[in-house]
């Protein structure tokens, strides 16, 4: 399975990062979801998490499953204290203006997997 | 692992900024003691979903986790309104979240069957009215 580089992934969808972890890292998949119990129950570990969610929980379902970067989509903005958080754990987090099925088709053409 | 581990946590009710310390704290803790990653991944799944638990359903409350060497056990203890039908409440989706939750992406009726999928041991002791106290164990041997 092919795993992408933060930095390629962001530029493929347009992103605007909010905050910059470790860029170098790579996502070895890619998940989306709204309902942060599904991601949770989900095998989400290690994938570049595609959501319209914007609030501070994102981070910590994000901490917990070791997802490298959240992608919040359909051009919303992530809340302050969720970029805080991110700062913090050393989660990147971006937004694209693209929607979410847009987004997963560009993610697809890297390569990435569900 | 020489004496066993006692760790307590606060939940406030509708707290959900502050949600995920708990969990945090019991998966760092577990990955300090050198327990296998899907182990402690497990743990604070339950954790997380039970901090939930507590600031949407149960007024609030206390987490505890107990650690030693044959297991990880985690109980939840509340003293809000209790639940009147516990086959219910672990079928996934059903849920009695109310609009905020739902709007977070919360109480889509997943918490307790992901809680009951990732523990050896689920149970629910609850008294409608007095509270609920929810004890899972993982065993690690």
């Amino acid at each position: 399975m092919a795993s992408v580089r933060l930095k390629t992934l962001c530029a493929e969808i347009d992103a605007k990062i909010h905050v910059q972890g470790d860029m170098s890292h790579e996502a070895s998949k890619a998940a989306v979801g709204d309902l942060l119990s599904f991601v949770m129950g989900s095998d989400a570990e290690g994938a570049a998490w595609i959501t319209v969610q914007t609030h501070l929980n994102v981070a910590a379902v994000a901490v917990l499953k070791d997802i490298p970067i959240i992608i919040i989509a359909s051009g919303r903005e992530p809340a302050d204290d969720l970029a805080e958080r991110c700062g913090i754990e050393g989660i990147t987090l971006v937004s694209s203006a693209l929607s979410v099925f847009d987004i997963c088709v560009r993610l697809g053409r890297l390569g990435l997997r569900g | 692992m020489a004496d066993p581990i006692h760790l307590e946590y606060e939940v406030a009710a509708d707290d959900y900024q502050t949600a995920g310390t708990a969990s945090n704290s019991v998966k760092e803790t577990l990955k300090m003691l050198g327990i296998p990653t899907a182990i402690s991944r497990r743990a604070a799944i339950i954790t997380y979903e039970a901090e939930m638990n507590l600031v949407i359903h149960g007024g609030g409350g206390k987490i505890v986790a107990n650690i030693d060497e044959k297991q990880v056990e985690l109980m939840t203890i509340d003293e809000g309104p209790g639940i009147p039908n516990v086959d219910k409440a672990v079928q996934e989706g059903f849920t009695t979240a109310g609009d905020r939750a739902r709007e977070m992406g919360f109480g889509a009726g997943m918490g307790l069957p992901n809680i009951k999928r990732n523990a050896d041991i689920f149970e629910i002791f609850t008294e409608v009215g007095k509270g609920t106290t929810l004890r899972t164990v993982i065993n690690l041997q």
